[in-house]
């Protein structure tokens, strides 16, 4: 009697759609929330939102973040502040996706977006540079450094909300 | 004596020293940390942060029997203070009561940090100070959590003001705390800092112009319990806890001043650990927690792209980078041929180790031509037998003692020991500051001698007759060599010991000599026989051989005429200098920060500094060079490791017997304990990790019978018809390769000059800013004059190490003329 059960399940999957999908050829979209590999933001105006505070690097739980900081001029402007990320590198062997590093970040610059394809053929090659790492400008906006009018970007954070 | 008395803390009854600030007796005795922010334990309580409040109480007595007032259950009773107290301005006496937990006590703290809060930026991210900030750590601890202001509400100041070249001021992140205007009035006396404006928008500024220069400014910013004072040399160089800090001594000057070396990998720089900065490291019997501004921002030289990293030998006359191994067998040649006419020459910064690979090998040579340079320096026996006595702190002159200057200008010379002599004078300790000229110390004291050139010993000699010197119950005598012939520094040695012989002070605690030395390590290399007069007399006949390492003796022309005169010159170095030039082999050596080793301070303590970063090129630790050397010669191979080189030192050096290098990493307990991490006193200062330090004691303290030994000044130099004496000056800041290496320093290192007296300037035509041509022993130098009136008459005073080119480096005769200004060019 089990023996015709079984066959029957298997005849009845026979003709159902098969739920494997052939990847690479097929793709299927990533969840909203999936965390693959980092971008670091800009702002709308063009500016870098990373501050070069190390606190993702302080957060990550696998030491992949290397984060050096240098300080910004009104001729040479990254980011709004005094202070951006001068060299802002992750080794995605080392990185476990915890996503960490976005919590931490006080800018909202690092983000986990949905890149999964990553693949080397050297260790070297999977430290990603924040050349990589960076998002281009907006459309039509200029990258950084740039020069910036003195006296309008000197604060680092982004206004913070009054308490309710 | 201090009498101790009971007090309790939050119901436990602790035996505290009568009369102790509160806070620290708390901090020290009961463990109790009452939160501050502007009190510091090295200065005055001002109480302006309210942070330390606390619950204050007495216990009732009896108004008729004196009795103890009992609670009905036996406890005696407590009247409280009706309000709070500041606790940082509260010393604590018999029957006292503390409360530091109640919730009145609590609610004190949150409010306070409320209002401190209200108009600060919040910007940790960005904050040099974010991770060992007293402002982070007690809001985390004591804070409200959140704050009813509004954001909109709060002021915005200032981000990034300089105050000068080197300090940088956020005047949001400033909460008013005035340790920074404190350390410079109370602490450095140069009150340049000061508070402008009222209420909220109360702001730092600074008075002085040019900038905010002294030569402790970095300390504020240590002090500083928030980031609103950051140093231009490390501003975002790193977070705090990215650090690893290295236990160092300041390889600049005599006072051996104990830092941490804070490391981190750098990507500009290759990948390798490199010195993000320098921090104070807590040495009470030392530098306490303060360090000059060459110390803090002289450690570039360490990887100057103009190190030495290769060994170079001369082929056809050229000096050509060649393989190490061929370098030490062309130099090796060189000295079997010598036999034992070879000389040695130690400079400022050559470590004990050093000193003892040298001596090792000339006892295997069979010289004795151990040699220091400089070479202007007298005998140093009399500071091994009445040098300040082991253990002694200039914390704790005051009132009734004396601090007796002779021939040296402090500030210049050793910065950390102005600041304790000038703060001895303020508790009330009589400074008498003798020299050719004015100097800055004449401020702080309460007589200034000045005498003629040659004059010094003169002085000194007849000190002893000196009521506030004779009867001073304690006695400290530093003594220079500013416008010395090497001779007659040597007696002017002679006539101090004999100053602390007579009037007794030779050998007790607080009491004795201490020798201004010009370099790190010039005690070590005295303790380990090598000799100033050494070198003097290998300048007048100079060996077949001169090894020479770490010292610039092309910097003088007796120096470079020995360096000619000389068959062989083996120069170990760590930058291409005059002396390299001159030599046959060069060989590159590590600096402080790349290798272990031990530099021994003016007051003869030995201290031991540990490898921050990695080698420069090929260079090795001279010990290891000098070994390797001596191994081609038929020695033993060097020996593995500075340790190893250091327990043979102690093993055949009697006065550092015992000192191993276990011994030297331990530390003292320091009180009160500022460097200790997470800082409860809040500021950058390091735990005294790494040891503190052993100091040799002096012959006077052995109850040796010691002797007057009578004195005499030598002939002093003497003018010719119109000749000046040209008189040499140390200066803090120079261009020796060592310090010039710091770009950040340069806007403060001047342009090559010498100060003439008015009618002298005038008499030869010299004017201010014009430029002059000094000679002297063939010698010449291309310098800016400056018309100084407080320059002597008859004297010219150069500093050293300004002007490219070799001069004398005692006071000599010489011209001093007008250069015809070249066409307007630059
Ligand atoms: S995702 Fe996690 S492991 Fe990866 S870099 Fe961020 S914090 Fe590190
Ligand atoms: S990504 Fe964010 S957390 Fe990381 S350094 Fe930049 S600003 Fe700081
Ligand atoms: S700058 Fe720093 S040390 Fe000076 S008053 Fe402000 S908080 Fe205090
Ligand atoms: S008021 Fe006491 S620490 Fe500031």
């Amino acid at each position: 009697m089990n023996v015709i059960r079984g066959f029957a399940t298997t005849l009845k999957y026979l003709f159902q759609q098969p739920a494997t999908i052939q990847y690479p050829d097929e793709e299927r979209p990533p969840r909203e929330r999936y965390k693959g590999r980092h971008a670091l933001k800009r702002y709308d105006n063009g500016l870098e939102k990373c501050i070069g505070c190390s606190l993702c690097a302080a957060a990550c739980p696998a030491d992949a973040i290397w984060v050096e900081a240098a300080e910004n001029t009104d001729e040479e402007r990254y980011s709004p502040g005094e202070r951006y990320a001068k060299t802002y590198e992750i080794n995605m062997l080392r990185c476990i996706f915890c996503g960490y590093c976005e919590d931490a970040c006080p800018t909202e610059a690092i983000v986990l977006e949905h890149e999964h394809r990553l693949s080397f053929t050297n260790r070297r090659d999977a430290i990603y540079t924040k050349a990589e790492l960076l998002d281009p400008p907006p459309a039509g906006l200029e990258g950084t450094p740039r020069q910036t009018e003195p006296g309008v970007y000197t604060r680092s954070i982004p206004e913070m909300k009054n308490p309710a | 004596m201090t009498t101790t008395v009971t007090i309790h803390i939050d119901g436990v009854p602790y035996a505290v020293p009568d009369g102790m600030n509160l806070v620290d007796a708390a901090r020290i005795y009961a463990g109790v940390e009452i939160p501050i922010f502007c009190y510091h334990p090295k200065m005055k309580p001002v109480g302006m942060c309210r942070m330390c409040l606390v619950d204050l109480g007495f216990e009732v007595r009896d108004r008729a029997t004196g009795e103890l007032a009992l609670n009905p259950d036996g406890t005696p009773q407590v009247r409280w203070g009706r309000k709070l107290e500041t606790g940082c301005t509260t010393t604590v006496r018999a029957g006292m009561y503390v409360r530091t937990r109640t919730e009145q006590v609590q609610e004190a703290r949150r409010d306070v940090l409320e209002f401190l809060l209200s108009s600060h930026p919040l910007d940790c991210p960005v904050c040099d100070k974010g991770g060992e900030c007293p402002l982070q750590n007690l809001t985390m601890r004591h804070g409200p959590g959140t704050s009813r202001m509004a954001y909109d509400d709060k002021l915005h100041l200032d981000k990034h003001v300089p105050l000068g070249d080197l300090i940088y001021l956020d005047r949001e992140r400033c909460i008013q705390c005035a340790r920074c205007v404190r350390f410079q009035d109370e602490v450095v006396g140069d009150d340049v800092l000061a508070f402008h404006e009222r209420g909220r928008r109360l702001q730092i500024i600074t008075t002085s112009t040019p900038g905010f220069d002294t030569y402790f400014s970095g300390n504020t910013t240590d002090i500083c319990p928030v980031g609103a004072l950051t140093t231009a040399d490390f501003r975002f160089g790193a977070r705090p806890w990215e650090l690893t800090n290295v236990p160092s001594i300041s390889p600049h000057g005599p006072v051996g001043e104990n830092i941490a070396l804070s490391m981190r990998l750098d990507r500009d720089s290759g990948g390798v650990q490199v010195i993000k900065r320098v921090i104070p490291r807590q040495n009470e019997d030392v530098n306490e927690i303060w360090i000059s501004d060459k110390t803090r921002f002289g450690h570039h030289f360490t990887l100057s792209p103009d190190r030495l990293r290769e060994a170079l030998a001369r082929k056809r006359g050229e000096l050509t980078p060649v393989a190490l191994d061929d370098a030490l067998k062309a130099a090796a040649k060189a000295l079997k041929e010598a036999g034992n006419s070879v000389g040695f020459i130690g400079g400022p910064m050559t470590s004990n180790e050093d000193f003892f690979a040298l001596r090792e090998l000339a006892a295997h040579v069979g010289s004795r031509k151990l040699g220091l340079w400089p070479a202007t320096l007298g005998d140093a026996a009399p500071a091994a037998e009445v040098g300040i006595a082991s253990g002694s702190r200039l914390t704790e002159l005051g009132k009734g003692d004396a601090v007796l200057v002779v021939a040296s200008d402090l500030e210049e010379e050793a910065p950390i020991w102005f600041l304790q002599a000038k703060q001895a004078a303020d508790r009330g300790a009589a400074l008498i500051v003798a020299n050719l000229r004015e100097t800055k110390l004449d401020r702080y004291a309460s007589r200034t001698v000045r005498y003629g050139l040659g004059g010094a010993v003169g002085f000194l000699d007849g000190a002893a007759s000196d009521e506030t010197l004779a009867q001073a119950a304690n006695l400290v005598v530093f003594v220079g060599n500013e416008g010395l012939g090497a001779d007659e520094h040597g007696v002017l040695l002679r006539a101090a010991a004999n100053l602390l012989i007579t009037t007794g002070h030779a050998g007790r605690r607080n009491n004795g000599l201490i020798p201004v030395w010009p370099g790190a390590n010039t005690q070590g290399g005295f303790d380990l026989g090598f000799e100033s007069a050494a070198t003097r007399a290998m300048l007048q006949s100079a060996p077949d051989v001169l090894i020479v390492v770490g010292a610039d003796v092309a910097e003088t022309p007796a120096g470079a005429a020995a360096l000619d005169a000389a068959k062989f010159v083996i120069a170990l170095s760590l930058f291409p200098d005059a002396t390299t030039a001159k030599a046959d082999v060069v060989l590159p050596i590590q600096s402080f920060a790349e290798r272990d080793g031990t530099f021994t301070n003016a007051m003869r303590r030995v201290q031991r500094f540990y490898t921050a970063q990695g080698p420069v090129g090929e260079s090795l630790p001279a010990w290891q060079v000098i070994g390797l050397l001596g191994q081609r010669l038929g020695m033993d191979r060097p020996r593995r490791s500075a340790a190893l080189v250091m327990k043979a030192l102690a093993e055949s050096v009697k006065l550092y017997a015992g000192m191993s290098y276990p011994a030297l990493a331990e530390a003292a307990v320091q009180t009160p304990p500022i460097g200790i991490s997470p800082g409860f006193y809040g500021g950058t200062a390091a735990a005294p990790t790494g040891g503190t330090g052993l100091q040799w004691p002096s012959k006077a303290e052995s109850r040796a019978k010691l002797s007057v030994t009578p004195v005499e000044a030598p002939q002093a130099v003497h003018a010719g018809a119109g000749e000046l004496v040209i008189v040499p000056l140390r200066r803090l800041y120079d261009r020796a390769p060592e310090f010039f290496a710091s770009a950040v320093m340069h806007g403060r290192i001047p342009q090559p000059f010498v100060a003439l007296h008015p009618s002298d300037a005038a008499r030869l035509g010299a004017v201010d800013g014009g430029r002059v041509k000094l000679s002297a022993g063939g010698a010449s130098l291309d310098v800016t004059a400056v018309v100084d009136a407080t320059a002597p008459e008859g004297l010219a005073l150069l500093p050293q190490r300004l002007a490219p080119g070799a001069f004398p480096q005692e006071p000599v005769a010489g011209r001093v003329e007008p250069v015809a200004e070249a066409v307007a060019a630059d």
